[in-house]
């Protein structure tokens, strides 16, 4: 809980000093770096002080905190979760690879077409070594 | 798969909220276990044998289906 914390509040003080670097520094640096700065920083802030309430109401109420890790833990749920996330990462698959056909067709730059087929053959890789790896696991 | 679990909980006066907190998993989980919509794992399905103190064979009815 205390590691949880502590993390949390280094998370908002980093993101906060990036965000301020960007601005501190914006006249120094280039757009893009203070833009990912910027972006960056705002996200890591946002996500340390949301997690940090959320910390502080489990605190408050332990009966819901117990409530939430049961429902996160729950066989059921991890499963659905795992279904759906594999399930939506085969769609986004031939999304992409549609996007690969389109983008032919539309006569889009070559680097387009070569980004959607990587994207579709890293996946099918990443799918073929977590089969192999799961099937010597179980 | 068929199940008794509705049966063993009722006649035990136990909410589905209660079983399911006893055994640490979702109210959810109780009525789709119920329903027969979900097949739990070997754990659960001990968790509950253990839980009602009968063997699971008498809380899960396993029908082979006609080939």
């Amino acid at each position: 809980m205390k590691g949880k914390k502590t993390l949390y509040i280094a998370l908002i003080v980093i993101g906060l000093c990036f965000a301020a670097a960007s601005l501190i520094l914006w006249e120094a640096i280039p757009n893009s770096l203070g833009g990912v700065l910027m972006g960056s920083g705002s996200g890591m802030a946002a996500i340390g002080l949301t997690q940090l309430l959320m910390l502080c109401l489990d605190t408050k109420d332990p009966a819901q905190a117990r409530r939430k890790e049961i429902e996160v833990h729950d066989e059921r749920n991890v499963a659905i979760r795992r279904r759906a996330k594999a399930l939506s990462g085969d769609v986004l698959q031939w999304a992409v690879i549609a996007a690969a056909w389109v983008s032919i067709g539309f006569d889009a730059p070559l680097w387009v077409t070569l980004v959607a087929i990587a994207a579709f053959v890293s996946k099918s890789l990443l799918e073929v070594y977590l089969v192999v790896r799961y099937q010597r696991e179980m | 798969m068929k199940n008794r679990l509705e049966e063993l909980r009722k006649a035990r006066g136990l909410r589905q909220e209660e079983l399911a907190e006893a055994l640490e998993v979702s109210r959810q989980t109780i009525g789709s276990l119920e329903n027969g919509r979900y097949n739990p794992s070997i754990l659960l399905a001990f968790k509950l044998s253990r839980y009602f103190g009968v063997p699971i064979e008498e809380i899960f009815i396993y029908e082979e289906e006609p080939s």
